[in-house]
């Protein structure tokens, strides 16, 4: 069970609710799109702040989108890989990884000390129900193997949960690396010295 | 690891998956470069498949137009539409019924495909935006696993037939419509008779003539549901109005006839688009709508011209057969109906009954509206939703044309529970059918031609409202607002009593987002009557001008006058005084905020806006219809390659007979499906004349197929499948240049 799914998205959580609103977040993600403060073909933004528990605002890319996600209650910011996906499950999660991180801390450098992400807890879904049913069968196939890569990405051993039972929802994966990790300071060293990334 | 086509085996209808199949092969000759582009735009649009705002591959950023180098750029899926870039996927959902089963697939669909969020559109639609291409062929499978289509979504093609959402359960309603908009479905879908229309075709039922929830008068086909006593017997029939639409003209439906009986219904339907086909204009897509033939001869012309093709029209068993299954149209309650049993009610209960639920005609029973607010949810709530259906209601879900979600046979004793429930997954916001509950377009967020952003307008005038639901007096509460992005009215902006259409002006060096203001419109009696427009205003105006224009009706109007009767009394001239102060613009120095959008921090421009699609594309009838035998082809050849010869043989038969009925159907419309009748008709008409005649082949091609045709072949090996696709190629080659020939033209 390492097949690449055909979409992949990493999601980090605010550590506290912060001051700036959803609507904050717009001018944002308009001027990251002239400044080209991430990667990817940036395109345009969406604002679904008035759905409740929605994607919040996305940066819509070719490639991705990034969100400032207000799902399941939890605001975080979500890197959704949708294309030109890497062809090994390991190189796309460091790839999601990688591409997560730079959007939440470029994020946390544009209000800071307000926002303030997690990046110690990471939600991975699985857009991709005919390759990744959200079934035990699937976690029991899949966690060993995740459980490796991600604790590789850390350079620390990572738990690795379901995150949903319904088995509607997508597979989508809880991880817990060691608190040390919850700044952003050391899995950014560890991605940007990783030869995955390079 | 298996396809969606390959794991989805056996529960596609096999017509569905070959239309499916046809399309995917039409993709992969168009990225090849082997089919046209304005054919492929077209046929992509009558499966639903829309571009969306910056497919043209420039966007401006806010300092400047600014290219988006997608990777296949040198690939278009249409005039001016970049293969890569996102667009939207609209799926019918006829009289927006559907089950909780349908709602988890596309909530799966939404997740998998797009981003997360379904929306419901005017005309009880589902709509995912930001979906790439190369997706849609699964997505259309996936669907049709579970009994939903996307043919002739979008297109020069009858949309989707809406009706009523209380059809069934009303008070007022002359008999139930669902089952006649169902059977209407099932009969137009893929007809031959509506497949050569210059524009799209909009067909709506009504139960009754007070309400608004068919909106017959502004459709090109409205169906109003009336009895008459005949020899005795009260028998169901339709008043039928034609020639309705709103757009950019809009203009109020005639009556075609008093009394249609139900065994006239799909007849004279049929009739009908005849006559549309026949001469309806085809070249200029701004006067190719049934409105403007009916304008163009006056409804007694049309009606005698329908009343002449009603009389030759072929027989078909379909006519009538449908009257015997209405019976089967049945609604299947999850629960008995209970009555409130006076436990206590949770908080908001009183002012959400108030405005979100309906009493069934059924004792004990009730509909109820889930306000989806711009009509969004997301694909977590679409399976939560399910849930509660599947517990409250069970099939009885549908979508309303004011993009809202409507559970009907609810136990009133589940009421309660029913809006806890809601509540918790945040569909259970009161409101609904108030000041609060505003329709909009998707306007500049995803469509091309959108001036002004009407989602940001819209969002913004909601939560203003909102904040003050409970301030406002019923007389404003009771107002309807709707809002379009531009002056197509999607938003359906002439039917509201304050609708709002997006414009642009100019002030200094800078443009400026601008709202026309509509008053009046009239959206009970079936969109009884349009509103008129009374001046433009900034974006950034409009809630104060609606804060005035409502302060206003309130203080001055006499008691039980309505909007529309107020505003008929003001007058336009002193409406117009009364925008004048809101409608002096600053220069963009002294404020430079009014030169954003709703929504949108971009300084505003209009250099984003595009070419729609809404029109489809002017394609020939013939050009749609080889389309469809050079992708049969080419899924011979992909057959082929797989070593499946026997599936390569009849991919290539199929091929042989679609051109050739292609270039039948320039002459005779009425061929049919019939393989027999189609090679005869073929033989007759263009072998025998020598009009298919190569000039050095001679007839040698189209023998190809006469010999297909007669026997099957003994024995079918690669070399047999080689020689028969290659045949095949030949005979679509040798139609073209014939019809070429004899008509001069491919595409219109």
């Amino acid at each position: 069970m390492t097949a690449v799914p055909k979409r992949l998205s990493l999601k980090f959580n605010l550590r506290r609710e912060p001051k700036l609103q959803p609507a904050d977040i717009l001018p944002i993600f308009q001027r990251w799109i002239q400044e080209h403060t991430v990667e990817d073909m940036l395109i345009d933004v969406i604002d679904y702040k008035h759905v409740p528990q929605g994607p919040g605002i996305i940066l819509v890319a070719d490639e991705s989108d990034t969100a400032y996600d207000l799902g399941d209650g939890e605001i975080g910011l979500q890197y959704i890989r949708k294309r030109a996906l890497p062809d090994t499950l390991e190189a796309a999660l460091w790839l999601v990884f990688h591409r997560a991180l730079a959007a939440a801390q470029a994020l946390e450098a544009e209000a800071p000390g307000d926002l303030a992400f997690d990046f110690s807890r990471a939600k991975i879904s699985f857009l991709d129900r005919r390759h990744y049913p959200n079934q035990p069968a699937t976690f029991a196939a899949a966690q060993a193997e995740l459980a490796r890569i991600l604790s590789d990405i850390y350079a620390a051993p990572v738990a690795v949960r379901r995150a949903y039972e319904d088995p509607r929802r997508l597979f989508a994966l809880r991880a817990q690396a060691p608190a040390e990790f919850a700044d952003g300071r050391a899995l950014h060293q560890r991605l940007l010295t990783s030869r995955q990334i390079a | 690891m298996t396809t969606w086509k390959e794991k989805l085996q056996g529960d596609i209808p096999e017509a569905m998956g070959s239309l499916i199949d046809i399309y995917e092969a039409q993709m992969e000759l168009r990225k090849q470069g082997k089919l046209d582009e304005k054919v492929f735009a077209e046929a992509r649009l009558r499966k639903g498949v829309y571009g969306q705002r910056y497919d043209n591959g420039q966007r401006h950023d806010g300092l400047k137009t600014r290219a988006l180098p997608y990777p296949s750029n040198d690939i278009v899926k249409g005039p001016d539409t970049l293969w890569d870039a996102p667009g939207m996927q609209r799926i019918k959902i006829p009289y927006g019924g559907m089950t909780a089963e349908q709602l988890e697939a596309l909530s799966e669909l939404a997740d998998e495909y797009a981003d997360g969020i379904l929306h419901i559109t005017t005309r009880q639609d589902i709509q995912l935006h930001y979906v790439h291409i190369d997706d849609t062929p699964d997505l259309m499978r996936r669907l049709a696993a579970v009994g939903i289509t996307t043919q002739e979504a979008c297109g020069n093609s009858v949309r989707n037939i809406t009706a009523c959402t209380l059809a069934g359960v009303c008070h007022d309603e002359v008999f139930d419509v669902s089952p006649y908009a169902d059977a209407m479905t099932q009969f137009l879908l893929g007809h031959d008779d509506v497949q050569d229309f210059g524009r799209k075709f909009k067909v709506a039922f009504s139960g009754c003539a007070g309400h608004a929830c068919g909106l017959v008068k502004m459709h090109d086909l409205g169906l109003l549901a009336v009895t008459r006593e005949l020899d005795g017997e009260t028998v169901r029939g339709f008043t039928v109005f034609v020639g309705g639409g709103l757009g950019t003209v809009p203009h109020q439906a005639k009556v075609l006839a008093e009394f249609c009986t139900e065994a006239q219904l799909l007849p004279l339907t049929q009739a009908i688009a005849r006559v549309f086909a026949r001469l309806g204009e085809k070249k200029n897509r701004n006067r190719a709508r049934l409105k403007f033939l009916v304008a163009k001869l006056g409804i007694d012309e049309f009606r005698r011209l329908v009343e002449e093709e009603l009389a030759t029209l072929p027989p078909d068993a379909r006519h009538q057969a449908y009257i015997g299954e209405l019976g089967e149209f049945d609604y299947q309650p999850a629960k008995a109906g209970l009555a409130l049993n006076g436990a206590p009610l949770p908080a908001g209960f009183a002012d959400w009954y108030r405005s979100n639920v309906y009493r069934q005609v059924q004792p004990g029973y009730s509909a109820i509206t889930l306000h989806a607010p711009l009509g969004d949810f997301t694909s977590q709530q679409g399976f939560e939703l399910a849930d509660i259906a599947r517990n409250y209601v069970g099939d009885n879900i549908r979508l309303s044309v004011e993009q809202n979600i409507v559970l009907r046979w609810v136990a009133d004793a589940d009421l309660p529970a029913i809006y806890q429930e809601l509540c918790a997954i945040g569909l259970g916001d009161a409101g609904a059918d108030t000041i609060v509950d505003i329709t909009t377009c998707p306007g500049t967020d995803t469509c091309k031609l959108g001036i002004a952003s009407s989602r940001g307008l819209t969002a913004e005038l909601r939560a203003r409202l909102l904040e003050k639901i409970h301030q406002l007096p019923e007389a404003v509460r009771e107002l309807k607002i709707k809002v379009s992005g531009c002056f197509n009215s999607c938003g359906q902006h002439h039917v509201a009593d304050i609708g709002f259409f997006g414009n642009s002006r100019r002030s200094g060096n800078h443009k400026m987002p601008h709202f026309q203001v509509v008053l009046g419109g009239q959206w009970r009696e079936n969109a009884g009557s349009y509103g008129l427009a009374v001046g433009a205003v900034p974006a950034k105006s409009v809630p104060a001008v609606l804060e005035a224009l409502t302060e206003r009706y309130v203080a001055e109007r006499a008691p039980d006058e309505n909007f529309q009767a107020w505003v008929k009394a003001l007058g336009r001239k002193e409406i117009k005084a009364m925008l004048q102060p809101f409608m002096r613009l600053p220069r963009f120095e002294q404020q430079p905020d009014m030169f954003s959008d709703w929504g949108d921090s971009r300084v505003y421009t209009i250099d984003d806006i595009g070419v729609g699609e809404c029109a489809g594309e002017v394609v020939s009838l013939f050009s749609m219809e080889i389309s469809k035998a050079e992708s049969t082809h080419f899924e011979a050849l992909l057959a082929l390659d797989e070593g499946n010869y026997a599936l390569a043989d009849a991919n290539a038969y199929k091929a042989m007979v679609l051109a050739a009925r292609a270039l039948v159907r320039t002459k005779y419309l009425d061929v049919g499906d019939d393989r027999d009748t189609i090679v005869s008709e073929f033989r007759s008409r263009f072998y025998d004349t020598e009009l298919i005649y190569d000039r050095f082949a001679k007839g040698k091609f189209a023998r190809y197929l006469f010999k297909r045709h007669a026997e099957a072949p003994p024995r079918i090996n690669e070399d047999y499948a080689h020689q028969i696709i290659d045949e095949t190629q030949l005979f679509i080659e040798n139609v073209h240049s014939a019809e070429q020939r004899i008509n001069g033209v491919i595409i219109g």
